[in-house]
């Protein structure tokens, strides 16, 4: 009998046995009545009464405890009309006959109960073993599966085969939406409600409503690390109570399912992230490969003017200029080349910073000697305030911030007017703000200036692609900042950009000479 | 640049930048051996005895770093990297590894002869061994360990004397922030580079004309510092 039969006969098999074992408990008592009569002259009646409790003890035994309790009355109304003298009748001459009947009828009621008992003990064992069977086979089903569908499909072979269930399995898609991971022939209705009230609440829901015992059973898939979906187990066939009854392996079921769920999840993202991990190398080989082939000629173009400007004799003044013009252009190419994979390096998303903790006055020392010649029109004035902390920053791309933002200002701004750095403490944060004297940003255009490939003025004779401006804001973002442009009262544009403080380290204060070797 | 001709080895695949390289180089009186690939480059550098090598870290046959180990587990020569990458961390471990200038490209004559002339000049000081060092304004007298600065005395703790003692002994040379940080504070300060940041800013408060804008201790972001007589 495997457990569905077991459970077609009814979770009360052992309380109601079928009609036909109360014919057989009186047949059974009828019979050792018969057997016994001829015994009378040889056995004593103590003796007798032994043969019917016998006879009681294995209808107990076999037949389940309603036809025990039968047999019991009927054992001591057959003992009394034909061993009891006088026989044939339900009087008794002896008063002492009514212990025996009395003992007889405790003896076989108790024996009948315990031994029905018993029975009942084993078949649930026996259901247990095969209950946990099923569970440990579909476990086992379950650790080797590599994607949902194959979970689905071994749930649903499990509860179908073993319990006429039907079994849909729910997992929420990217916007927290439970969506069945399969369809079947004719799906069940589902309620939403029940549903979300599963996967929020943890409690196994039963929906009352559907009646019929098609009611459905929800169940909240908890595995270790976060709740991964729903599961639901609904009647196929009319079988009323069925999912009610089976509630705690139907739990141990949805428990199986959500550590199977999550390794998949797991198994998932260890692939993506190798998978990320792969293409990362490859984007970023790409890159430096492109980098390389790109500057190569670019150098070669640069040093060649270079040297063709200094042959001697010297060159015409006009070859002169065309070697200048030539040397230029190729920077200029370069600079290009350099913002653009920037922008790709950083568009990317992947950028490791290489942040430490150091006082903004170096890197924005260090962006005006790169720009250098660049800035020989406008003097660079740079005021900090005194009580600036150090900040952790990547100063390679925080200088690339510094020189695009001075090179637009030296390119927007009339020769001979200056360029103000300022930076000072801000709550949580310093803010930076690079201005000039020029004319200004238009108005309308403050908000997609940091775009990319957007210009102040679309076609000015000015160079640049607009890739400056979008790659500060890719390089203050990575850094958890913020960006803005405006307009200063006065005239001239303004880029104003914050960093976050953090917590500076300490710096020890270094012991003073006279105490030997003053180390830090 | 000398009278007795000074020898050259530039290990570079660019047909080219060596072309140009080479143009400049002998225009200052130099003699420019030519080498395509790190193998060839490391037999000039054994049978030329050159007095500087130039290489490029992008090579064809073997890694930049590799080149500059293998050279200097036998030769001191000066060494100075073209670098095309553009990340920092090639650089820093190029120089770790022994390299002493680098030039980023597309880089111009111009820059390419400063940095050549840097290096040989330091070559040919490192022996003369003067006790008193000038800067600008700054008078560092070795032997004293006192520092003037326009004739008034700078008071400098330890630290920021050794840090300064190590970078004038390295003229013209960057030095990483390992570097720095392993020779002045230990080697288990390598990781700490706020230190050395805030302490290379003190130098520049006592002994720059413009600390924000410095002319001699000079910031290689990202990499180090230059010391720039």
């Amino acid at each position: 009998m495997n457990i569905h039969q077991f459970l077609m006969l009814g979770k009360t098999a052992w309380i109601d046995p079928p009609k036909v074992n109360y014919g057989w408990a009186v047949i059974a008592c009828v019979l050792t009545a018969a057997m016994a009569t001829p015994l009378r002259g040889i056995l004593d009646l103590t003796n007798i009464v032994m043969l019917f409790l016998l006879t009681v003890l294995f209808t107990a035994a076999r037949l389940g405890r309603g036809p025990a309790v039968l047999a019991a009355f009927l054992s001591v109304a057959l003992f009394d009309v034909f061993f009891v003298p006088p026989r044939f009748s339900f009087s008794v001459n002896d008063a002492q006959y009514l212990v025996t009947f009395a003992v007889m009828l405790a003896v076989a009621l108790v024996t009948g109960q315990l031994t029905a008992g018993l029975r009942r003990q084993a078949a649930i064992a026996s259901f247990r073993e095969q209950r946990t069977q099923a569970l440990y086979e579909m476990a086992r089903g379950l650790a080797g599966a590599h994607s949902v569908s194959q979970v689905t499909k071994i749930v649903r072979q499990l509860v179908r085969v073993e319990f006429g269930l039907d079994s849909i399995l729910l997992l929420p898609d990217a916007t927290g939406d439970l969506q069945p991971t399969s369809q079947s022939e004719n799906p069940p209705q589902l309620d939403r409600q029940f549903m979300y009230m599963a996967y929020d609440q943890g409690e196994p829901v039963e929906d009352p409503y559907s009646g019929h015992g098609y009611g459905a059973g929800y169940f909240q898939l908890r595995a270790l690390m976060r709740i991964r979906g729903v599961i639901v187990f609904a009647a196929t066939e009319q079988k009323p109570g069925m999912v009610h009854d089976l509630k705690p392996f139907l739990a141990a079921v949805a428990s199986l399912v959500a550590i199977a769920v999550e390794r998949l999840h797991y198994v998932e993202v260890a692939h993506a992230t190798q998978m990320q991990i792969v293409s990362e190398r490859l984007r970023s080989s790409i890159l430096s490969a492109l980098s390389h082939d790109l500057r190569t000629p670019l150098t070669a173009l640069v040093g060649l003017a270079d040297s063709l400007a200094l042959t001697r004799p010297p060159l015409s003044t006009s070859a002169a200029e065309t070697c200048e013009a030539i040397r230029e252009q190729a920077l200029r190419l370069s600079n290009l080349v350099g913002n653009l994979l920037d922008m790709a390096r950083l568009h990317a998303g992947q950028v490791r910073l290489h942040k430490e903790w150091q006082p903004l006055e170096e890197v924005i020392g260090a962006s005006i000697r790169l720009l250098g010649s660049s800035l020989v029109k406008h003097p660079v004035r740079v005021t900090l305030a005194k009580d600036l902390p150090l900040l952790e920053f990547d100063a390679v791309l925080i200088e690339r911030v510094f020189c695009n933002l001075l090179e637009n200002a030296a390119k927007y701004a009339p020769p001979g007017s200056a360029i103000e750095i300022t930076a000072g403490t801000r709550e949580g944060s310093v803010a930076v703000s690079v201005c000039d004297a020029g004319p200004g940003f238009p108005s309308a255009k403050e908000d997609t200036l940091f775009d990319m490939f957007v210009r102040g003025v679309a076609e000015s004779a000015t160079p640049g692609v607009g890739l400056g401006l979008a790659i500060c804001r890719a390089i203050i973002e990575a850094h958890s900042g913020t960006i803005a442009a405006s307009n200063r009262a006065q005239g001239g544009a303004c880029v104003t950009f914050t960093l976050p403080r953090g917590n500076p380290p300490l710096i020890e204060e270094e012991a003073e000479e006279g105490n030997g070797k003053g180390r830090l | 640049m000398n009278d007795v001709a000074l020898n050259i080895v530039i290990v570079e695949d660019e047909k080219q930048i060596r072309r140009f390289v080479r143009s400049a180089l002998e225009a200052e009186g130099c003699r420019v051996f030519e080498a395509q690939t790190g193998k060839q480059g490391l037999i000039e550098a054994g049978t030329r005895k050159p007095d500087l090598i130039i290489l490029d870290l992008g090579l064809p046959d073997i890694d930049g770093i590799e080149f500059i180990r293998d050279l200097r587990s036998w030769s001191a020569v000066p060494i100075l990297i073209l670098s095309a990458r553009s990340t920092e961390n090639d650089k820093i471990m190029a120089l770790d590894a022994g390299a002493d200038d680098y030039l980023t490209k597309p880089f111009g004559v111009g820059e390419l002869l400063a940095r050549v002339r840097a290096l040989l000049r330091r070559q040919g000081k490192a022996s003369e061994g003067g006790t008193v060092v000038v800067f600008g304004d700054v008078q560092v007298d070795l032997a004293r360990r006192a520092v003037t600065r326009a004739a008034v005395p700078v008071h400098l703790t330890q630290i920021e004397y050794r840090l300064l003692c190590l970078l004038i002994a390295n003229p013209g040379k960057v030095l990483t922030h390992r570097t720095l940080l392993r020779e002045v504070w230990g080697p288990s300060y390598v990781e700490s580079s706020h230190y050395l940041r805030v302490y290379v800013g003190h130098l520049r408060q006592k002994l720059e004309a413009d600390p924000a804008q410095p002319q001699h201790i000079r910031t290689e972001t990202g990499v180090g510092y230059r010391f720039q007589p």
